[in-house]
C-alpha cells in the first residue's frame, strides 16, 4: 500500500471571482521509502499539493489517502491528531518554537504523543546526533544558523515516527553548503532507515539528489521520472 | 506533559520581557488605583462615622421621644439606678451607660456672647468611651460636682476667654425656670469635631442638673455596646423593654441621616470611578493582547500543523495569561498595601472649598483610607478577571485559526 496517494485532486481558489486552478486532477502515489521531489516554477502548485498531502488544506475535489485513510473525511480535531502521529513537517521558515531549545523542540512532539519520558530523552539525543547537532542541544533557534534550524526541524519531523515527511522548499533560505548538508542528512536517513521524504523545490542542485522527480506546471503533473542515484 | 505546557507558557511570558513588564505594571497599577479609590471612599466614610459616633452621637441613645423635636428641659427624664438595671437586664452586652444633660444656652465672656451647647457629663465614664480628657489642651477636666467648666477651644477663642476666667451661662431650666450661673474655666479642650469645638461647654453632670433645676434628670443616656456589631440587636432588646414609656432608642444612623446620604453619593461616585477604571484597563489590555496575538499567529499555525491540538494550545495561552494576570495582581496588591499604609499614617487633608463644606457640616476635613482586607482581594479579583476576560481573545482566535492563512500572513 502506498503511504500517500491522491486521486484526481483539484484545488480552485476564487480570487476576486476569478477562479485559480492551483491543482488540476493530480493523481499520484508515493510508496514507503521514496525520496521524491516535486519541482516546478513558482506558482505551479507545489505548496498546494504538499498541503493537501499533509491534511493542512482541503481539496475542492478528489481525495487524499494516507496509509489507506481518506483525509477529507476527518474532522478538524481528528485531522490534527492524525498529523501528529502520521506526518512529519519541515517548513521553509518559522519551523521551531522560539522559546524552546533544540532539544526541547525535538522532544516536544513526542511529549504531545504522550510517550514514555525515558524513551523520549534517549530518542531526542539520538536524533540530534544524527542531524549533527549533538553539541547544540541547548541552543535556542535564534542561536542557531538557518541550516542548523532546518536540521532541528528534520529531527523533530522524524521524532514522531511519521509515515512520511513533507518538506516544502526546505533549502530555499539556505546557502549552498548548508543546503547540501541538509540534503545529505535527508538522503542518509532515507537510505539507512527508509524514511520517506516528499519535498518541493525549484532548486536544480536539490533536484539532482532526488530519486524521483515529479514535475509540475500550472497545477498539473507534467513529468514523473525515477532515477537511480 | 503539564510541566511542559507550563514551561512553554512561562517562557513565552518572558519572551519579550519589556512587554510583559509593561503589561504586568499596567495590571498592578490598575489594582493600586482600584484599591485606592475604594479604600479612600470606604475609609473616609468609616473614619467619619467613627469620629461622629465616638465624639458626638455614640452608638445609640435613649431619649424622650419629644426631645429630638424640641430639645428643651421639658423633655428630659428621670435617671437612677432602676432604669440602668432595667436596661442592663434587657441586654447583658452593654459596656457603659453614659448619662448626659444637654441644652442650648447663651455663653458670655466679658465682651462677647455666643450660643453654646452645654453638656452635663460624667467625665470618668465619658473618658472611658471617647478619651475626652486626651483632648485637653489647657488646664484639666473637672471632678464630679465641681463648679467648674471645660470649654471647647473654638468657643473660648470666640468668647475671648482663657483658663481661670469666668464664663457666664444664661438659659432656661426645667418648668421654664430661668437658669444662669458663673463658672470658672478649669480646662480647654480641642475637640476633634469642629462643630462641637466651637460650641461646647462641659459641666459636671450634677452641676449642670442643679443649674437647670433638673436634679436627677438627664436628656439622654448614651449606650456603649460591648461590641460594635450588635448595635441593632441591643437597640431592639431595649426598645422592647421601654415599649410602654415615653423613651425611645435611637441608633447612630438616626442621628446622621444627612451624613449617610452624603456618603451614599460619595460611595456611588467611587463605584463609578472604579467602573470607568475597569473599562479603561480592559481596553488597555485588549490593545496589548491584540498585538501579542497577531504577532504569534504564525507560531500558532505551525503548532497546529505539527499536531498540537487547539485545546492544548489554548491551555498554554491561558497559562500565559494566568501568569501575567496573577503576577500583576499580586504585585498590585503588595503595592496597594504600601500606598494604603502611607496614607493611613498620613491622612490626606482636604483644603479649600471642599474642606470648608465638610467643616460647615461639622465633619473633619480629613480623608481616611480603609485597610479592610476585602478591598484588596475584591479589587484584585475584579482586575484579575478583567485581564483574564480580555485574554479570551487569543483563545477564540486559536479555536478559529485557519493554519494556512495564518502561516501565509
Ligand atoms: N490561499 C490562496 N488563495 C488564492 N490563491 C492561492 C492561494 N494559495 C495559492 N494560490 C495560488 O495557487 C497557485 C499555486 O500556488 P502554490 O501552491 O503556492 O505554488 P508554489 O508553491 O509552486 O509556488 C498560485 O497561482 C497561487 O497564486
Ligand atoms: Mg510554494
Amino acid at each position: 500500500m502506498p503511504v500517500v496517494q491522491t486521486e484526481k485532486l483539484s484545488k480552485i481558489y476564487n480570487l476576486d471571482s476569478m477562479p485559480v486552478h492551483a491543482l488540476q486532477d493530480v493523481t499520484l502515489s508515493i510508496e514507503k521509502g521514496e525520496f521524491a521531489s516535486i519541482v516546478g516554477p513558482s506558482g505551479s502548485g507545489k505548496t498546494t499539493l504538499l498541503n493537501m498531502l499533509g491534511g493542512l488544506d482541503m481539496p475542492s475535489s478528489g481525495s487524499v489517502w494516507v496509509n489507506g485513510r481518506e483525509l477529507s473525511g476527518m474532522g478538524d480535531r481528528q485531522r490534527i491528531q492524525f498529523r501528529l502521529w502520521n506526518i512529519g513537517f519541515v517548513f521553509q521558515h518559522y519551523n521551531l518554537i522560539p522559546v524552546f531549545t533544540a532539544w526541547e523542540n525535538v522532544s516536544f512532539i513526542m511529549l504531545l504523543q504522550g510517550r514514555d519520558k525515558r524513551a523520549i530523552e534517549h530518542r531526542t539525543n539520538q536524533l540530534l546526533e544524527e542531524v549533527g547537532l549533538g553539541d547544540r542541544k541547548h541552543a535556542r533557534p535564534a542561536q542557531l544558523s538557518g541550516g542548523q534550524q532546518q536540521r532541528v526541524a528534520v529531527a523533530r519531523a522524524l521524532a514522531s515516527e511519521p509515515r512520511f515527511i513533507l518538506a516544502d522548499e526546505p533549502t530555499a533560505n539556505l546557502d549552498t553548503k548548508a543546503a547540501m548538508n541538509l540534503l545529505d542528512i535527508m538522503a542518509r536517513l532515507n537510505n539507512d532507515k527508509s524514511v520517506t521524504f516528499i519535498f518541493s523545490t525549484h532548486d536544480q542542485r536539490v533536484t539532482q539528489r532526488a530519486r524521483r522527480v515529479i514535475c509540475m506546471v500550472d497545477g498539473k503533473i507534467v513529468g514523473d521520472e525515477r532515477h537511480e542515484r | 506533559m503539564e510541566g511542559l505546557f507550563f514551561r512553554l507558557a512561562w517562557r513565552n511570558v518572558w519572551r519579550n520581557p519589556r512587554r510583559s513588564i509593561i503589561t504586568i505594571s499596567a495590571v498592578a497599577s490598575s489594582v493600586v488605583f482600584a484599591v485606592f479609590i475604594q479604600s479612600l471612599s470606604r475609609g473616609t466614610r468609616d473614619g467619619m462615622i467613627d469620629n461622629l459616633i465616638r465624639h458626638s452621637t455614640g452608638y445609640m441613645q435613649i431619649q424622650d421621644y419629644r426631645f429630638q423635636e424640641n430639645p428643651s428641659m421639658d423633655n428630659v427624664f428621670f435617671y437612677d439606678d432602676r432604669i440602668v438595671d432595667r436596661i442592663r437586664q434587657a441586654t447583658p452586652s452593654l459596656d457603659l451607660v453614659l448619662p448626659r444633660i444637654d441644652t442650648f444656652m447663651l455663653a458670655a465672656g466679658e465682651q462677647v456672647s455666643r450660643g453654646a451647647m452645654v453638656s452635663g457629663i460624667d467625665a470618668d465614664k465619658e473618658h472611658r468611651f471617647s478619651n475626652i480628657r486626651d483632648y485637653t489642651i489647657k488646664g484639666r477636666f473637672f471632678t464630679p460636682g465641681e463648679a467648674g467648666a471645660v470649654i471647647g477651644r473654638g468657643l473660648a477663642e470666640r468668647l475671648g476667654l482663657g483658663l481661670g476666667e469666668s464664663l457666664v451661662l444664661i438659659g432656661k431650666g426645667r418648668f421654664g425656670m430661668s437658669a444662669s450661673g458663673i463658672f470658672p474655666i478649669v480646662g480647654v479642650v480641642d475637640h476633634p469635631l469642629p462643630k462641637i469645638n466651637q460650641q461646647v461647654v462641659y459641666l459636671p453632670l450634677e452641676t449642670a442638673q442643679a443649674l437647670l433645676s433638673a436634679k436627677g434628670y438627664v436628656s439622654s443616656l448614651q449606650l456603649v455596646p460591648g461590641r460594635k456589631t450588635n448595635t441593632e440587636s441591643i437597640a431592639g432588646a431595649i426598645r422592647k423593654e421601654l415599649e410602654n414609656e415615653d423613651l425611645r432608642v435611637y441608633t447612630w444612623q438616626d442621628f446622621m441621616p444627612e451624613f449617610l446620604n452624603y456618603m451614599k453619593i460619595d460611595m456611588a461616585g467611587a463605584y463609578l470611578m472604579s467602573f470607568i477604571l475597569y473599562i479603561v484597563v480592559g481596553f488597555g489590555f485588549f490593545g496589548t493582547v491584540l498585538t501579542m496575538t497577531m504577532n504569534r499567529l504564525k507560531e500558532f499555525a505551525i503548532l497546529l500543523s505539527i499536531g498540537m491540538s487547539r485545546s492544548r494550545l489554548a491551555v498554554v495561552v491561558l497559562l500565559e495569561t494566568f501568569c501575567i494576570s496573577l503576577i500583576g495582581v499580586i504585585c498590585g496588591i503588595v503595592a496597594a498595601f504600601g500606598v494604603i499604609c502611607y496614607f493611613y499614617r498620613r491622612p490626606l487633608e482636604l483644603k479649600g472649598n471642599a474642606a470648608e463644606a465638610l467643616i460647615e457640616r461639622g465633619w473633619s476635613p480629613e480623608l481616611f483610607v480603609s485597610f479592610a482586607p476585602d478591598l484588596f482581594y475584591v479589587q484584585g479579583i475584579i482586575i484579575f478577571f478583567i485581564a483574564m476576560a480580555v485574554f479570551l481573545y487569543p483563545l477564540i482566535k486559536i479555536s478559529t485559526l485557519d493554519n494556512l492563512k495564518a502561516a501565509k500572513s
